[in-house]
């Protein structure tokens, strides 16, 4: 069996990230870069699934720049098998990213695509559904929990309204959600053999895809939070505030 | 230097603790660290009448808070100057160990002392700062043995409250911990940890009775010093006077020594500890002893139903805080999940607590330290900068050594010695020797220091890797 994980690179949500005088985009020159959190939740969902399972190829595959190449190690370093890496320079919205996964899927013939529900980045929340849609598959996506059955997979929703469990039959695309599982940090064994393990670089203009971006981007700026922060001298002048000032009693 | 009667106020206080009027509007505990952080602000947005003071401190990590608190307790007005933002540098990422047993009886009572300071601001600043979970060092091997006794006979020496204990007595405090190979231990009842964020709020709460002034998010610029004073102190928000300056940045304080054209031995290495979280196949007393393993480089001590665990490797991550934005936020440094010393601590966790391993649910904590060439600080003014007084340098213990350095430090500021024995941590010990000015001289002598700190045995020359 053969698990498809797409993994991205994304800027770390934690750290202050400015904005380029200009407002066209970040201003990535001091940025860290890591794995996006939902996918390396994918990855680790993939090597429990090959726990119980078996016989379970495991195969990132990350589309952008060449120093992708980190993420897709960081991944194998975790325990996926390899990499694959498409490289383009350029920013993609999800519409081009599902067209380039389309293509790794048709070579590839994976079982199952299983990504982060959206990346920190964007929070685009589309390429999965996208592929899904491209290639005819049925598609869950929020996962809190994913049982594999063998032809099919039944995996818990998270959405706004409550927990919806679906079945879907294989081959499927599943997206992860944050509750899904605790990914695993790499042992020092798995990270010596991971320098070992092959990563096969593609060119985007090699799948046969041209690029159609569908998102431009008119403007970057920061948010701003006017949040005050208070400290009142007495309960009773708490209460009055509450009441009278932001009427929540 | 007279060896005066250790009494933590000087002799001379203006103010001691228990006359110190709170304000009661004021009060507030703090149990989220963005709650915290919003107050600290609120604290440093105060609007200044002037911009004169008696003392700037650059640097709002322990060290400057400490030294401040005691400055201002004396009448002095001072000035904290913070880079990002208060407590979140160096010490906003610390464990907090707290071992008052160190290589020499001078450097032991100094904690000695701290800790009674620490009583002291508990009661005022009404936190819960020192948790006395008592500690363990133990030893797997006959040099650790005999390091662990010559421990016990200097700790005797001094009253220090220290004994050997069995293998036996140490599986009963840990019962999640692998003690089958121990050859030797010895138990500090009196040891535990300080809770970090409690210890800068108590910092701040008696220095802001006492009139100390915060800015946070407030870089320092440039330094230019007077001759005579008082010496200017340029940020974005305009200039500071005063005749005397602390320089109390950690990471940083080789780049601000630098500003004035003097030299700092110090420098900035990383360092890792695991969290766990709470677990019921697992689990870990709050109370559990804190315990140090020099043969696996590790420390621990419990959090919150899970384990911390440290590690002091032998090849630490070097930064240059000089290449790094002003505003850099070391509380979002995060390591990649390949880190390969983050491998290296979770495999070293695991040689002492079976049950830690890559898949165990924790979170990664990694910060920057002050490493100096002999693991002490710097503590005072150096021939090349009159009026800057140096206090950086603590190699991982500045929560620990925080409240007797500051006592210390306003001591020399204001009465130019100390009632402590400082020998070794004075700051011009290094200054006139080979190799100290030379800025890769002193990174490849702190780095070794770092490498050596649980490598080597106390006590003994040379360094055993094993």
């Amino acid at each position: 069996m053969r698990i498809l994980v797409p993994c991205k690179r994304v800027p770390d949500a934690d750290q202050r990230i400015p904005i380029l005088s200009d407002g066209s985009e970040i201003d990535r020159s001091n940025l860290s870069y890591l794995v996006n959190p939902f996918d390396a939740i994918a990855v680790e969902e993939a090597l429990r699934i090959r726990e119980v399972t078996g016989d379970v190829e495991v195969i990132a595959v990350s589309v952008g720049p060449l120093e992708c190449e980190k993420e897709l190690r960081t991944c194998m370093a975790m325990g996926a098998d390899r990499g694959i890496l498409v490289d383009f320079h350029a920013p993609l919205d999800p519409w081009n990213v599902a067209s380039a996964l389309v293509e790794i899927v048709k070579r590839e013939l994976p079982d199952l695509v299983l990504m982060g529900k959206q990346a920190v980045d964007d929070d685009a929340n589309q390429t999965g559904q996208f592929l899904a849609a491209r290639l005819g598959w049925p598609q869950a996506t929020f996962a809190s929990q994913i049982d594999f059955n063998g032809q099919s997979v039944q995996v818990a929703r998270e959405t706004d309204a409550g927990i919806e469990t679906v079945t879907v039959q294989l081959p499927a695309v599943v997206t992860a959600d944050l509750r899904l599982n605790e990914p695993r940090y790499a042992s020092l064994p798995s990270i010596m053999k991971a320098r070992k393990k092959p990563i096969e670089t593609l060119a985007f203009e090699d799948l046969g895809v041209s690029v159609e971006p569908r998102v431009e981007v008119i403007k970057v700026e920061a948010a701003t939070s006017n949040r005050k922060c208070v400290i009142v001298p007495s309960t009773e002048e708490l209460i009055r505030r509450l009441r009278d000032e932001a009427k929540v009693l | 230097m007279s060896l005066r009667a250790n009494n933590i106020f000087g002799g001379r206080p203006a103010l001691s603790f228990n006359d110190l009027p709170i304000d009661q509007s004021d009060a507030f505990t703090s149990q989220r660290s963005d709650i915290q952080l919003e107050t600290t602000k609120y604290l440093a947005d105060r609007t200044l009448s002037n911009n004169a003071f008696d003392v700037i401190v650059v640097g709002g990590g322990v060290a400057g808070l400490s030294t401040a608190m005691q400055l201002a307790m004396r009448g002095t007005r001072v000035l904290v100057l913070e880079r990002e933002k208060i407590g979140n540098g160096s010490t906003g990422r610390a464990a907090g160990l707290l071992g008052q047993l160190r290589g020499t009886v001078e450097h032991t009572r100094m904690l000695m002392e701290g800790l009674k300071v620490v009583h002291r601001l508990e009661q005022e600043a009404d936190l819960k700062i020192f948790v006395q979970t008592g500690s363990l060092r133990i030893a797997e091997t006959p040099a650790r043995a005999e390091e662990i006794r010559s421990l016990v006979r200097m700790g005797k020496s001094i009253d220090f409250q220290i004994d050997h204990i069995s293998r036996e007595e140490v599986a009963s405090k840990l019962p999640y911990m692998k003690t089958d190979d121990l050859v030797d231990a010895c138990y500090c009842p009196t040891d535990g940890h300080l809770q970090p964020a409690e210890l800068v709020q108590a910092y701040m709460k008696v220095g802001r009775s006492n009139g100390v002034v915060y800015r946070s998010d407030c870089p320092v610029q440039g330094i230019a010093l007077g001759d005579p004073g008082p010496h200017t102190v340029s940020t974005h928000d305009g200039e500071y006077q005063a005749p005397v300056l602390v320089n109390s940045t950690g990471p940083w304080s080789y780049g601000v020594a630098g500003l004035v054209g003097a030299t700092l031995p110090t420098a900035a290495l990383g360092n890792y500890y695991l969290t766990t979280h709470p677990d019921p196949d697992h689990p870990v007393d709050t109370m559990s002893p804190a315990i140090r393993d020099r043969h696996h480089r590790i420390y621990s001590r419990p959090e919150n139903g899970g384990l911390i665990v440290g590690m002091y490797e032998a090849e630490p991550v070097e930064y240059n805080t000089e290449t790094l934005p002003v505003d850099f936020d070391m509380s979002a440094m995060k390591p990649a999940r390949d880190d390969f010393n983050v491998a290296l601590l979770i495999h070293s966790a695991q040689q002492r607590f079976r049950w830690i391993n890559e898949r165990t649910p924790m979170s990664i904590t990694t910060g920057i330290m002050t490493f100096t060439p002999d693991g002490k600080p710097f503590c005072g003014t150096m021939p090349d900068a009159a009026g800057l007084f140096h206090c950086a340098g603590f190699c991982g213990h500045g929560i620990v050594q925080s409240p007797a350095i500051g006592l210390i430090m306003s001591q020399l500021i204001l009465d130019g010695e100390s009632s402590f024995d400082i020998a070794a941590i004075e700051a011009d010990r290094f200054f006139d020797l080979d190799g100290y000015s030379d800025r890769s001289e002193i990174k490849k002598r702190c780095y070794d220091m770092y490498a050596s700190y649980y490598g080597s045995t106390e006590g003994t020359s040379g360094t055993n890797k094993n």
